[in-house]
């Protein structure tokens, strides 16, 4: 199997009056494991069912392996869905649904039952193919709709949130065996989420689309390093946001007059001088003690305990700061007040905009 | 019983129980009982009872004209004793005419004559050509009223199938009677464009053919059909279709291989049901057929009943035609592989 690379060209999708997708441009290489985040609503799936060819673009072009998409079903593409409840046919055996595929295009019988056999053994369900799919637990049947997709030998595989019917400690083994099936096949996956574990943890890159619009392509450290806009910045992994005035700007630096006093931090997006902006650090990123440029004098709230980590709810000012220290006995034994700071190099600074969270 | 004692208390469950079997034995015991032991007898009815009555009563009256012309005591007392003894044997006949004793058999069953059997037989098939043909008109019906249409537009295709129903079913065979007839609709039409002559009696029979029974059968029962498959298909995961078509398979695969199979219940369902309705319909073929075409079995049953009054052998054709009703479930569900569960849904 050889993966293609799938390009979309101003694509927008709209349903009657409203608009689901905002014109986007967007490159998945081929053998690529991408993945699509977003909260629910977004247009992750609208996006997604595009690409398989059930919705087409309202305007713009979906090209897969550089060829146009345009007025091709879902039957007639490159691409292979697996739906987000499965959609395992209930009354077929596990084989004959792995096998569906190559019956519909013709496949001899003995001979698709073989590759289906082939292909439960890849995904390690080889004694299963004459279960009914309501036999197996939810990662076994997770496999075989992996199976049934692979079938059809796609270019591109298109998963819908697939995981998340299963509960916690198998969805984090799923996600190392969907890595691993990727790597193995060396097909194009586009993975959609609404789990930002999920998306970092397996992607080759990640796009954040919010409100039909994708916020920012990047490889997951680099989403998480250094997000483009304050909805990116908030919607991966936590983050303390103040609200603050623009006091001095220089080039890639600018201070900010915010609740908690004078701020300085790096500028992220088109910021003025006198007008409001966002501050944004993540708790792992702000020290105890006055270590950095950026001091702040607060008074210890409450400590949550994470295990290996501690939360400290620090309050300054009518703010809330949360910072993530590492376990240990001198966390147990802190003072009510404290000192806290952070460098100029992990504070940045947004000009306002949407936020994941309210 | 006891799981319900234990959730409502002895006296509500008595009468919970109580209602149910109330409800079993008015039903279906107590009708069906009456009927299966109406066919198992018959009266013997000798046909030479009424000829013997009469032969005593002529030889009553010669025994008393001789009587009258006798002088001699002795004779006459003879000839008394004769005529009371005659008329013994008239008062027994002619309590055996009036209520002949009864005979438990099969006989009415085995006595059905070959025309009898033919119509029975070819009432069964006409009423699985209803059925299937139903089935073929329905099944598109059900599948876009259930899955390919919008839900407000799927409530505005039932309502559009129910409304008919809302007219008494005489009217809408009587109906169909009107469009098909001689000088019916169709035939107007036709005379109207100037095909043919209705003056010179060129129209053309429809109701002297079957079809305009299985037509107006077709339009009677259809919701019958289409409900339950609606109702099975409805239960489809619509993902299921989209992730055949996903697959590269064709429509017509997608019906024969995801849809119809999960449809099954459904359509064994609807099939019993209008096979039932029409094997036993009485005012459809009735109606349509006017004497014109065949008789259906459930005329017959009709004429054992009302004509000839004789309700054993009514009954009888009545169970004969409950039996093979009730066969033709047990296969359809057989083939179809459903249970009674699956019918219950």
């Amino acid at each position: 199997m050889r993966g293609k690379d799938v390009r979309l060209d101003k694509v927008s999708i709209r349903f009657g009056d409203s608009t689901a997708v905002q014109p986007t441009d967007l490159s998945i290489h081929a053998g690529e494991f991408f993945s699509i985040l977003g909260p629910s609503g977004c247009g992750k799936t609208t996006l997604l069912r595009t690409i398989s060819g059930f919705i087409q673009p309202s305007e713009g072009r979906v090209l897969i392996g550089g060829e146009d998409m345009a007025g091709k079903g879902p039957n007639e593409r490159p691409t292979a869905l697996i739906f987000q409840n499965l959609a395992l046919f209930p009354l077929m055996s596990v084989a004959e649904n792995v096998a569906f595929g190559l019956e519909a295009r013709g496949m001899r019988k003995a001979d698709r039952l073989k590759r289906a056999q082939e292909l439960l053994d890849l995904v390690a369900l080889g004694g299963f193919g004459d279960k009914r799919p309501s036999d197996l637990s939810g990662g076994q049947r997770q496999r075989v709709a992996i199976a049934r997709a692979l079938a059809v030998e796609p270019a591109v595989l298109l998963l819908d949130e697939p995981l998340s019917a299963l509960d916690l400690k198998l969805r984090q083994h799923m996600r190392s065996e969907l890595r691993a099936i990727q790597k193995r096949v060396g097909i194009t996956f586009i993975y959609i989420t609404h789990d930002q574990g999920e998306a970092l943890a397996m992607s080759d890159r990640v796009a954040v689309m919010s409100r039909g619009k994708l916020e920012q392509v990047a490889d997951a450290d680099t989403l998480y390093a250094e997000p483009a806009t304050p909805f990116v910045a908030t919607f991966v992994g936590e983050q303390n946001v103040l609200r603050g005035t623009v006091t001095s700007l220089a080039d890639t630096l600018a201070a900010l007059d915010t609740p908690i006093g004078r701020v300085e931090g790096r500028v992220k997006g088109p910021i003025r001088l006198g007008e409001p902006a966002l501050l944004m650090i993540r708790p792992e990123r702000i020290v105890l003690g006055t270590g950095g440029v950026n001091a702040v004098p607060v008074r210890l709230a409450a400590r949550n305990l994470e295990g290996p980590s501690v939360h400290l709810q620090c309050a300054a000012a009518g703010q809330t700061l949360t910072v993530t220290v590492p376990n240990g006995p001198s966390v147990r034994a802190l003072p009510d007040e404290l000192t806290l700071s952070f460098g100029v190099e992990d504070a940045l600074v947004f000009p306002m905009g949407t936020l994941a969270h309210g | 019983m006891g799981s319900l004692a234990r959730a409502y208390g002895r006296p509500l469950a008595s009468v919970i129980a109580g209602i149910a079997v109330l409800w079993i034995l008015i039903l279906i015991l107590v009708p069906l009982g009456a009927m299966v032991e109406q066919s198992l007898w018959w009266r013997e009815a000798k046909g030479d009872v009424s000829l013997t009555i009469d032969r005593l009563y002529n030889d009553i009256s010669l025994i008393e004209l001789d009587r009258a012309t006798e002088t001699d005591p002795a004779k006459k007392a003879a000839f008394d004793q004769s005529i009371a003894e005659k008329q013994a044997e008239i008062a027994t006949l002619e309590a055996q005419e009036k209520d002949p004793p009864k005979t438990y058999g099969l006989a009415n069953f085995t006595r059905m004559s070959g025309l009898h059997f033919y119509i029975f037989v070819r009432t069964i098939f006409y009423a699985l050509l209803v059925t299937a043909l139903a089935l073929i008109v329905c099944y598109p019906v059900a599948y876009v009223v259930a899955l390919a249409s919008g839900p407000r537009k799927a409530i505005i295709l039932m309502v559009a199938l129910i409304v008919p129903y809302a007219i008494n079913e005489l009217l809408r065979v009587y109906a169909w009677l009107m469009i098909l007839d001689y000088r019916g609709v169709i035939n107007g039409v036709l005379a109207s464009m100037g095909f043919i002559d209705l003056d010179a009696r060129e129209w053309i029979p429809f109701l002297e053919n079957p079809s305009a029974v299985f037509l107006a059968m077709i339009y009677t029962y259809v919701l019958f059909m289409v409900f339950p498959m609606v109702n099975t298909l409805e239960t489809l995961d619509r993902n299921q279709i989209e992730a055949a078509r996903d697959l590269g398979a064709s429509t017509l695969r997608i019906h024969r291989r995801v849809i119809i199979p999960h449809a099954k219940p459904g359509i064994a369902v609807g099939c019993i049901m209008t096979f039932m309705l029409s094997a036993g319909s009485y005012s459809v073929p009735a109606i349509m057929t006017r004497g014109q075409g065949g008789d259906w079995f459930s005329q017959l049953v009709y004429r054992q009943f009302y004509e000839s009054n004789n309700w054993n052998m009514g009954s009888a054709y009545a169970v004969s035609l409950l039996v093979v009703c009730t066969a033709f479930i047990l296969l359809m569900m057989r083939l179809f592989g459903v249970g009674l569960r699956d019918i219950a849904r």
